[in-house]
């Protein structure tokens, strides 16, 4: 049972506020994931659950209880660190072993139980190795294993799986994901890359510069971004944003830009005139070679074609930083020349306004 | 020129540079090792004798039994005090030497750890070091005869650590600062207090570099002359004043004899290199630690 709650948190450094004031509640058997760019506070906030940062101001509380003032040990956490930090001398037995030394099990009990754990992490054949010998997977499940078997309440996840490649931090993911459904335990889990978060998580708390921009579910996070720099971060191919300003045109509103000129759907009736952001996802802009017979919201010659066999993904040039992008189904694009004009159409209902300080307006 | 050919060039030429080196560097030792199997009249010989003819233990006999064959001079060798020396140089030099590696280990672990020292102290403690012994023995020497210090044993160690420290803490926090602090971390939220921490992950991590830095000092401390000589040397004589002592202006010069002297007091550093050979290889290359 853990229940962790964070009220008011802060961390500085120096004149460097690390973490600003932040609030959450992490259920009993909840896997929350920090997710955020670099230098966000998520793994600081992180050690400061751990106990290895003392906070600035604010307290750590566990199942109730105020924790600030108890060592690491005495919180009855489980850690992964991002660089493994497996004992490099001891053998990947002794290193699954070492917690269990530390609370004094006996050895039979100890013996026992580091073959389960190592059965569970599919460790056993392994076990006589030294961590020098292990890949970085291998050694990734090591750490899990040394974790898993002092039986914490809460496991706290520095990006586990950062130093790994695609394919293993796929794997991994999936790991950590039936760990989670099997044991029933708190995750929080720290990542900067947001299809982690995506697929791991029950709840994402998304941070910048110290700062809880958002926490909800994916599908809110993705679906319902409170900003743009939510909207941003999450999904690849990353939100179209394009910025413009809305007109009043008899009686309607309309979004002017990059030769776009989309009329707004009633539930932003209330937008006053002026400049704004419009953010679409690429799979909610429908391309169709021109002169198609239908009447799409503006021809762009396509830029770039990347096929990437489930999906291909069509590049435009309007004049921004960044390409606008959208994405079609299969390959039946996938042929199509750099230069082709297409028609694209925007998906009235899932189109979003950002003002200009990247809040965003109007409700879903 | 093609590519191969440049590169074969570069390679002789790195490895004349490095044989003649080699040779300059070596060639007091050949000296020292060859003298000490010399007869005596080969000592001064010119054009010089580069091998011993005959080769003669004599010289070895004379300084470590007191055997008295050749009376090249007319000084007489007490048998007692080569061995005398070896044993306060031993003695001295381990205690110094084990003082500042365990004192330094500490500072060192401090400083690593919990920037106990600044930048800017850590410089001064190695400056401490740059400053000349010779400018400094006077005023101690004055300090020690207050203290009742001079011409003991304890003097020395005490001076040998103070001066040793500065280098024990940077090479050891050096060493420190190779073990992840996330490795530590990692023993703690698994409930290792903090000595066991200590004692069973970093002490094992850094004992490649305990012992170098160990031999390190001990080395410096063993051959150490000049202190020696101006705060103790009557009572407490260690074996570079007792060498020195072949080379005077009462005892003429026995080159043969303190060749073999020399020869004495360099196989014990070697023989322990020769033991310990394995961590230093590890301790002198660093980033043994996967992260």
């Amino acid at each position: 049972m853990a229940r962790i709650e964070l009220v008011n948190l802060r961390k500085e450094f120096g004149a460097l506020a690390a973490v600003k004031d932040i609030n959450v509640t992490i259920e009993d058997g909840e896997f929350v994931v920090f997710v955020g760019p670099s230098g966000c506070g998520k793994t600081t906030t992180l050690r400061m659950i751990a106990g290895f940062e003392d906070p600035t101001a604010g307290e750590v509380r566990i199942d109730g209880r105020v924790v600030n003032d108890f060592e690491p040990k005495d919180r009855g956490l489980g850690m992964v660190f991002q660089s493994h930090a497996l004992f490099p001398h001891k053998t990947v037995a002794q290193n699954i072993e070492f917690g269990l030394r530390m609370k004094k099990v006996p050895p039979d009990e100890r013996r026992r139980r580091v073959l389960e754990v190592a059965e569970m992490v599919r460790l056993t054949r392994l076990l006589d190795q030294m961590p020098a010998q292990c890949s970085g997977g291998e050694s990734q499940r090591v750490a899990l294993a040394r974790t898993l078997v002092t039986n914490p309440s809460t496991f706290l996840l520095d990006e586990p799986l950062s130093s790994l490649d695609a394919k293993l931090r796929r794997e991994l993911r999936a790991e950590c994901d039936r760990l989670h459904q099997a044991l029933k335990k708190t995750f929080i889990y720290v990542t900067h890359d947001q299809e982690e978060a995506m697929t791991l998580a029950d709840r994402i708390v998304v941070m910048r510069a110290g700062v809880i921009e958002q926490i909800g579910s994916p599908m809110q996070i993705y679906s319902y971004p409170v900003n743009s720099f939510v909207a941003d971060f999450f999904g690849s191919p990353s939100m179209n944003l394009l910025a413009g300003e809305v007109v009043h045109e008899a009686g309607a509103r309309r979004f002017r830009g990059f030769g776009l000129s989309v009329r707004l759907p009633d539930r932003f009736n209330g937008v006053p005139a002026g400049p704004i952001t419009l953010g679409i996802r690429p799979e909610h802009v429908d391309a169709v070679p021109a002169g198609d017979g239908a009447d799409p919201d503006v021809e762009l010659p396509v830029r770039l074609v990347e096929p990437l066999g489930k999906d291909t993904l069509l590049y435009f040039d309007v004049g921004m930083e960044r390409p606008f992008v959208t994405v079609s189904e299969g390959i039946a694009m996938a042929e199509l020349e750099s230069g082709a004009k297409l028609g694209l159409t925007l998906a009235r209902d899932q189109i979003c306004l950002f003002a200009a300080d990247g809040r965003r307006i109007g409700s879903a | 020129m093609t590519k191969s050919q440049k590169n074969r060039i570069a390679t002789i030429a790195r490895y004349s540079i490095l044989t003649v080196w080699a040779l300059i560097v070596a060639f007091p030792l050949y000296w020292m090792v060859s003298t000490s199997f010399k007869p005596g009249e080969q000592w001064f010989a010119w054009p010089a004798v580069y091998i011993p003819d005959p080769w003669t233990l004599t010289n070895y006999l004379d300084v470590w039994t007191g055997r008295q064959e050749l009376a090249t001079s007319q000084y007489i060798i007490s048998a007692q005090r080569p061995w005398i020396a070896l044993g306060n140089s031993a003695l001295i030099a381990f205690s110094a030497t084990t003082l500042a590696v365990l004192y330094g280990g500490v500072i060192a672990y401090g400083v690593s750890r919990y920037r106990m020292l600044s930048e800017v102290r850590m410089f001064q403690l190695l400056m401490l070091r740059m400053i000349p012994p010779i400018v400094v023995v006077a005023p101690l020497s004055l300090y020690y005869s207050a203290l009742g210090l001079l011409d003991t044993w304890i003097g020395l160690v005490l001076i040998y650590f103070l001066t040793s420290l500065p280098y024990a803490v940077w090479m050891l926090k050096s060493f420190i600062d190779e073990v992840p602090r996330e490795v530590e971390q990692a023993a703690e939220i698994l409930g290792a207090p903090r000595w066991r921490t200590l004692l069973e992950v970093v002490l094992p991590l850094v004992r490649s570099g305990l012992v170098a830095t160990f031999l390190f000092i001990l080395i410096l401390t063993w051959s150490e002359y000049l202190l020696a000589l101006l705060l103790a040397k009557t009572e407490v004589v260690t074996l570079p004043i007792e060498l020195s002592k072949y080379q005077g202006s009462t005892e003429g010069r026995v080159y043969g004899r303190q060749a073999a002297l020399s020869v004495g007091i360099t196989i014990p550093l070697i023989i322990i290199g020769v033991i310990i050979r394995k961590h230093l290889a590890r301790g002198f290359s660093f980033g043994m630690i996967r992260r």
